[in-house]
C-alpha cells in the first residue's frame, strides 16, 4: 500500500458516492427545489438569513467543520486498530452516513424556517427533548475540551520547537485584530504581516538544533534550549502522581522501538506502564488554557478571530503542500510513499491491562469526524442552512463539505500510515515527509516535522479556545436561570476549564477522546433521529436517514457502555493507581452515564413520534412558498 | 421570478476567469466569512438595540412615542420588519453558540 491508492481509492469512492448516491437523495427523496424560498431569502436580515454564494458557503461550512477530528481520530484509530479497517470505515461511513448527516442536517432546517435542531426537536417529537439536547451539548463540549486540552499539553511539553510559535501566533492575533478594525490596515497587508511572522516563529523554534541525530537535543537551541530549560526547572521536584493507559494511545507514551519494546523516558515508565503526570504537564495545560481564556472572552474580533484566520493560512499552505506531497511521492520518492504502519491488529486487538477495544463499536467511535461528526449537524442546522440561497446548493454545500473533510481524514491517515509511529509525533513526522516531497525537497524533512507539530497544534488549539467560548455561552443558557452568575462570562469560563482541567489531570486520555468519540457520533444520530421523524412526518422514505441512525444509535450507545466497562476494569479494579487516576475514572463513569441515559430518553420520545406520524393519516402537503424575485 | 440556478447565466463568467472566481469565493468562504458575519452581528445588535430603545412600543414594551421616536421613525422604517423579526424569532443555547 502507498499514498497514491489512498488518493485513487478516495477519489473514486467520493465520485460514486456523490453522483450517484447523494444526488439520487437529494433528487427523489428530498426533491430539492430551486424555486422553493429558502429561509435566507423569506427572512433575508442581513444578519443570521443572508443568502450566500455556494463556494463561499462550501468555503465557510467546510473551514467551520474541518478541525483536529479527523487528524486525531485517525490518529489513535491506525494506532489501535491498524489502516485498513481505518481507511475502510473512513470511506464506507462517508458514503453513507457523513454525508447524509450534514446534508439532511442543513435540509431538515432549509424546509423548517431555519429552526435549530433542538427547535424542531422540540415540535416534532417532544418539549423535553430540548432540555436534554442542552444538558447533552454541555458534556460534549467538555469532554472534546479535556481530550483537546490533553493531546496538546504533552505535544508542547515534549516539542520545545513548537511554543514559541503559538505565543507568537497569539500576539499575532492581538496584532491582527488591531490592524484590522482599529487601524483599518488592508487585508492583504494584515495577511502578509502576521501570517509570515507566525510562520517565521514556527521555523525559528527548531533553530540550531541538529534535527538529523536521534535522539534529538533540544537544549541546543537557542529558542528550544529555552523551553528546555523551563520544563527542567518546573520539573525538578519530578512527577506529581502517575496515571495509565491501557491500550498505550497517550501522547505521553512512546512508540516501541526496533526491538518491539517502549523505551521508558521521562514521561513513561516502560517497567509499570506508568505515565507520570509531570509538573511542565500542568504548566502547557495551564498555557493553553490562558490562551484559550483569552479567545473566550476577548470580543471575538480581538483574539479569536484573527487567531483562528491565521490559522487558516498555515494549516491549509501545511494540508496543500502535504496533499501534493501524497500524490507525488510514489513517483519522485517510494521509500516515503510506502506505508510501514500494521494493516490490520484483529478484531479484538489486545491491549495491556485487559482493556476490551473491540473493532466494533469502538473504531466507530475513535474514528469520528473525517466518517460521520454530530457537531457538523449542530451547525450547519444554525449557522449554514440559514444562508443557502438554494435549496440544490444543500447538496454541494453539506455533502461536499463533508466528502471534503474526509480527504482531510484520508491526508491524516496517509501522513500516520508513512511514518509508522503513534499519536502526534506519527501525523507530524508524515506530514514532515510529505512537505519535503510536496516541496520538491526545498524544505528538510526535520523542518517539515516542525512545521507539521505546529501545524498540529494550531488545527487544535483553534477549535480548543472556541469550544471554551461555546461552554461558557451554554454554561449560561443552561444554568444562567437558576444562578445569575453563570451568566457572567468570566465565571462561566472559569467554570468550564476547571471541570474540563479536572477530568483531563485525573482522567485517562483514551477514554475521554472515545467518550467525546461516542458523544459525538450520538450527537450525529440524534440528528438523524430528527431528520428521520422528519422524513415519516411528511411520508417520504426516510430510509437514507433511518438506517445510518439506527447503526450509529446502536454503535454509540454500546461504545459508551464499553469504555464504561474500560475505566472499570483497568483502572477501579487497580488498587496500584492513585487516587486521582479512580476518581478521575469515577467522573468519566458519570459522564457516561449521563451520556447514555439523555441518548436513551431522547431515542424513545423519537421511536414514539415515528410511529405516531407513520400510523397517521397522509395529509395534504402545502403548497411551498415561492421565491420572490 | 426568482433566479433558476440550473439556468445558464449568459453574464456569468466563463473558462479561466469562472475558475478563479470560484477560488477566490472559496477561499474567502474559508478565511473571512466568519468574520463579515461577526462584523454584520455586531453592528446588527447595536442597531436593535437602538430600535427597541426608541420604537420598543412596536413589540409591546411599555415606551411612550416620544418625540424623537416619530422624528426617527423615517429612518427605522426600512429596518422594522426585519428587527420585528429577530427580536420576536424563537431562540435557544444553539442559537446562541454559533
Amino acid at each position: 500500500m502507498n499514498t497514491l491508492w489512498v488518493v485513487i481509492f478516495g477519489t473514486i469512492v467520493i465520485y460514486l458516492a456523490y453522483n450517484f448516491y447523494a444526488k439520487r437523495i437529494d433528487r427523489e427523496v428530498i426533491q430539492a427545489d430551486p424555486k422553493r424560498a429558502t429561509p435566507a431569502r423569506m427572512y433575508t436580515d442581513g444578519v443570521d438569513f443572508m443568502p450566500a454564494s455556494r463556494n463561499v458557503l462550501y468555503g465557510y461550512h467546510f473551514k467551520s467543520i474541518a478541525a483536529a477530528g479527523p487528524i486525531v481520530g485517525v490518529i489513535t484509530g491506525v494506532n489501535l486498530w491498524g489502516w485498513s479497517p481505518s481507511i475502510l470505515w473512513l470511506l464506507i461511513g462517508v458514503s453513507f452516513i457523513g454525508w447524509a448527516s450534514d446534508y439532511s442536517a442543513i435540509m431538515v432546517a432549509v424546509r423548517n424556517e431555519g429552526n435549530s435542531l433542538s427547535a424542531i426537536a422540540h415540535r416534532l417529537i417532544s418539549p423535553r427533548t430540548r432540555t436534554i439536547l442542552f444538558l447533552f451539548i454541555f458534556f460534549y463540549l467538555l469532554l472534546i475540551a479535556g481530550a483537546f486540552v490533553g493531546i496538546l499539553a504533552p505535544t508542547l511539553g515534549a516539542r520545545p520547537d513548537v511554543p514559541f510559535g503559538i505565543f507568537v501566533l497569539a500576539l499575532m492575533g492581538l496584532l491582527a485584530g488591531q490592524m484590522l478594525y482599529k487601524m483599518k490596515v488592508d487585508l492583504v497587508v494584515v495577511t502578509l504581516v502576521v501570517v509570515v511572522a507566525t510562520i517565521l516563529a514556527m521555523a525559528l523554534g527548531p533553530l540550531g538544533v541538529n534535527l538529523a541525530k536521534a535522539p534529538v537535543d533540544w537544549s541546543q537551541g537557542p529558542i528550544s534550549g529555552a523551553i528546555v530549560a523551563i520544563n527542567k526547572s518546573v520539573d525538578t521536584a519530578g512527577p506529581l502522581y502517575t496515571v495509565v493507559d491501557p491500550t498505550n494511545a497517550d501522547p505521553r507514551i512512546p512508540a516501541p522501538g526496533a526491538d518491539g519494546k517502549r523505551p521508558t523516558t521521562a514521561t513513561y515508565d516502560a517497567a509499570t506502564g506508568a505515565i507520570k503526570v509531570l509538573p511542565s504537564y500542568l504548566l502547557w495545560a495551564v498555557f493553553l488554557l490562558v490562551f484559550s481564556y483569552l479567545g473566550a472572552n476577548l470580543p471575538i474580533w480581538r483574539f479569536a478571530q484573527p487567531v483562528n484566520y491565521i490559522g487558516f493560512w498555515i494549516t491549509g499552505l501545511v494540508i496543500i503542500l502535504s496533499a501534493l506531497g501524497a500524490v507525488l511521492a510514489p513517483f519522485l520518492n517510494p521509500a516515503v510513499a510506502a506505508f510501514k504502519a500494521a494493516a490490520f491488529k484483529g478484531f479484538l486487538p489486545a491491549q495491556p491491562t485487559g482493556a476490551f477495544q473491540p473493532l466494533w463499536p469502538m473504531l466507530f467511535v475513535t474514528i469520528a469526524c473525517g466518517a460521520i461528526s454530530g457537531w457538523h449537524a449542530l451547525f450547519g442546522s444554525v449557522g449554514t442552512a440559514r444562508q443557502l440561497e438554494y435549496e440544490t446548493d444543500g447538496l454541494p454545500v453539506g455533502g461536499g463539505a463533508m466528502f471534503s473533510e474526509n480527504a482531510l481524514g484520508l491526508l491524516s491517515l496517509t501522513a500516520v500510515s508513512i511514518s509508522g509511529g503513534a499519536g502526534g509525533v506519527a501525523f507530524a513526522s508524515g506530514v514532515g515527509r510529505l512537505l519535503n516531497v510536496g516541496t520538491f525537497g526545498a524544505l528538510p524533512v526535520g523542518y517539515g516535522t516542525a512545521l507539521g507539530f505546529g501545524a498540529f497544534v494550531v488545527i487544535v488549539l483553534t477549535v480548543t479556545q472556541l469550544i471554551f467560548r461555546l461552554m461558557r455561552v451554554t454554561l449560561g443558557e443552561w444554568l444562567g436561570e437558576a444562578w445569575g452568575g453563570f451568566k457572567n462570562q468570566h465565571v462561566a469560563t472559569v467554570v468550564s476549564m476547571i471541570a474540563a482541567t479536572l477530568l483531563l489531570l485525573s482522567g485517562t486520555w483514551v477514554y475521554l477522546w472515545q467518550l467525546f468519540g461516542a458523544s459525538n457520533q450520538l450527537m450525529a444520530a440524534l440528528s438523524l433521529l430528527i431528520v428521520t421523524v422528519w422524513l415519516a412526518s411528511t411520508k417520504r422514505n426516510p430510509a437514507f436517514a433511518g438506517i445510518p441512525m439506527l447503526f450509529m444509535y446502536v454503535t454509540t450507545m454500546a461504545a459508551t457502555l464499553v469504555t464504561a466497562y474500560n475505566l472499570y476494569v483497568t483502572i477501579l479494579l487497580r488498587p496500584s493507581l492513585s487516587a486521582i487516576s479512580v476518581w478521575g475514572a469515577w467522573a468519566m463513569i458519570i459522564v457516561a452515564i449521563l451520556l447514555f441515559a439523555t441518548a436513551l430518553v431522547i431515542g424513545l420520545d423519537g421511536w414514539q413520534a415515528y410511529v405516531r406520524y407513520r400510523s397517521a393519516p397522509p395529509r395534504a402537503a402545502p403548497a411551498p412558498a415561492r421565491a420572490r424575485g | 421570478m426568482a433566479k433558476d440556478p440550473q439556468t445558464p447565466d449568459p453574464k456569468a463568467p466563463r473558462g479561466m476567469s469562472r475558475f478563479f472566481r470560484t477560488v477566490r469565493e472559496i477561499t474567502y468562504g474559508m478565511a473571512a466569512h466568519d468574520m463579515t458575519r461577526a462584523a454584520l452581528r455586531t453592528r446588527a445588535s447595536m442597531e436593535h438595540l437602538f430600535i427597541l430603545i426608541t420604537m420598543g412600543d412596536l413589540l409591546g414594551v411599555p415606551i411612550l412615542p416620544p418625540y424623537y421616536s416619530m422624528r426617527l421613525l423615517p429612518y427605522v422604517v426600512p429596518q422594522i420588519s426585519t428587527w420585528k423579526r429577530r427580536m420576536l424569532r424563537e431562540k435557544d443555547a444553539t442559537d446562541a453558540i454559533f
